[in-house]
């Protein structure tokens, strides 16, 4: 019984958490021009290092939204996303305490206008979500590793 | 891989940016001047939590529109003090956003970027602000549109033409939304005008350019090998300066 | 066939570059790796000097820098003193002419920003930033 709602969950959180990623992805996808300005603003990363991410970040949230959704190569795409997310938070939680105002940028020149507590609770929620899939999908691999009972 | 090293350096060069000797209470300042303010000023304070003297090395802005300056040049132990950025505004529009490198003599940290932006209010928005028509073009009127800036309210506004040559008419097309149609009287000289545009009940002009120019000129054949580039450019003559009309 | 956590991740990292170099090459116009004003933009000193008599120079450093030393011709328009500037620019300016603003160096944002007002504002064709700007014009006229 408990093995069944967490599958129902676990499936339910999977879908909103893709969404999330692929929405964002996508967004930021759709203008990586903009993106890149947007990161050089804040003159923390040399312009380069800036374009690179505009144009990568954006298809590694995508994919491993994708990822998700159709369970293949679901616990890599599961760490990506946690670590992304953890960097986002720590970078803007370290960046915020010092003065700076940042936003992560999560759903790209859209979410400028966002307040900090709007983009904290946002990321922490969404670390909720994985964390809560990470659990569920250790429990499903450890259920089908213990063998069946007499 | 390269995303786990890039992220995971990212999250270190924060945390030990946050270790450095000068703390600082906040490195990007936004600035709203008001209507008609000439200068937008940012003030970044900052605090020696070390157990050395930091030493400035330079201060320099990203832009001669913006001065900065430290109040010190050393900052013992303990001390506070504030780096003043000005941004003269002049006749900018809408964001504009002006860096200072702050570099000092700390281990950890020699170069701060302090980020300074001026959301600067427009009560009119103008597009386009030049109007021309080619010589003995067919003198069709050409429209400019003006609305209302963001938090401004315009009911009605005043555009005049400093030359008698220009005919110009508003129509209102919304709420704060006009369009300004503008007719020269003949095309076959090189006239101009300086269309002087004004909300109502407000000091603030705001300024389109309406021209006669001359035909397109031919497009210059691209340097052959072994001939020698074209001189460099010439001054344009200045067309004689028009005269003023109230609409 | 099952990988372990890192193969999965890796190969995701990696099926992601695919779509990312496809687009970094597909807006290679659009963008530039070494500055933020896109190729299509730019022009280097010996592209301008091409252009002749239909390009017009503009400076958009402060009023001292100009009139200190500025390219032979050059047209001053800066932002501080934007709406006295302007019609004199607008009077040399003709359909066809070729726009060339420059400012004291690559790194310097007047330009650029300039070029953009001519862009959006005047809605001028043909705009283009000079590559390296005065510092590069006096090093290339030494």
């Amino acid at each position: 019984m408990r093995f069944s709602l967490c599958n129902l969950l676990w499936r339910i959180v999977d879908l909103i958490i893709a969404a999330i990623f692929i929405y964002a992805g996508v967004l930021k996808a759709l203008d990586p021009v903009q993106l890149a300005r947007d990161i050089d603003h804040y003159k923390i990363l040399p312009w380069t290092v800036g374009v690179a991410l505009a144009f990568y970040l954006p298809w590694l949230e995508i994919f491993c939204g994708l990822a998700l959704i159709f369970r293949l190569f679901y616990r890599g795409a599961l760490s990506i996303l946690t670590v992304l997310v953890v960097v986002f938070l720590v970078a803007t939680i370290a960046a915020k305490a010092r003065g700076l105002d940042i936003t992560c940028g999560c759903f790209g020149h859209a979410s400028q206008n966002w307040s900090f507590p709007t983009h904290l609770a946002l990321d922490l929620g969404i670390l909720a979500a994985l964390a809560a899939l990470c659990y569920c999908s250790v429990a499903r691999a450890r259920a089908s590793a213990s063998p069946a009972p007499m | 891989m390269k995303t786990h090293i890039l992220t995971l350096t990212l999250s270190f060069i924060f945390c030990l940016t946050a270790r450095a000797e000068l703390k600082w209470e906040q490195t990007a300042v936004e600035l709203h001047p008001a209507h008609g303010d000439k200068q937008a000023i940012g003030h970044f304070k900052y605090q020696n939590v070390g157990k050395t003297p930091v030493h400035f090395k330079s201060v320099h802005a990203s832009c001669g529109c913006t001065a900065a300056q430290s109040q010190k040049d050393q900052v013992g132990p303990g001390e506070k003090g504030e780096i003043t950025a000005t941004f003269n505004i002049g006749e900018r529009t809408g964001t504009q956003i002006k860096t200072v490198t702050v570099e000092t003599d700390e281990a950890a940290n020699q170069k701060t970027v302090l980020t300074l932006k001026a959301i600067i209010p427009q009560e009119l928005e103008i597009s386009p602000t030049f109007v021309f028509w080619k010589q003995g073009e067919k003198a069709d009127p050409k429209s400019i549109t003006v609305h209302a800036g963001k938090d401004f309210s315009v009911k009605h506004i005043k555009v005049s033409s400093s030359s008698p040559d220009f005919q110009t008419k508003v129509e209102e097309t919304g709420e704060g939304q006009f369009k300004v149609n503008v007719q020269p009287n003949e095309t076959g000289r090189l006239i101009a005008s300086t269309l002087t545009i004004q909300a109502e009940n407000s000091p603030k002009t705001f300024y389109a350019t309406a021209r006669i120019t001359t035909a397109p000129t031919a497009p210059v054949a691209p340097v052959a090998p072994g001939q020698k580039a074209p001189a460099a450019p010439t001054a344009p003559a200045r067309p004689p300066a028009p005269t003023s009309q109230t609409h | 066939m099952k990988f372990s956590l890192a193969r999965q991740a890796l190969i995701l990292a990696a099926f992601s570059l695919l779509p990312g170099v496809g687009q970094a090459i597909y807006f290679r116009d659009k963008i530039s790796w070494r500055s933020p004003i896109p190729p299509s933009e730019m022009v280097s000193i010996d592209q301008a000097r091409e252009w002749g008599d239909s390009a017009i120079w503009i400076d958009a450093r402060p009023d001292d820098e100009f009139a200190r030393d500025h390219v032979p011709g050059a047209i001053s328009l800066n932002e501080d003193r934007w709406n006295e500037l302007l019609p004199e620019f607008l009077a040399a300016w003709s359909p066809g002419k070729k726009v060339v603003v420059y400012c004291s160096a690559q790194s310097c944002d007047l330009a650029r920003e300039v070029a953009e007002r001519l862009r959006k504002e005047a809605q001028l064709p043909d705009v283009f930033v000079l590559e390296g700007g005065w510092e590069a014009w006096q090093k290339k006229n030494k």
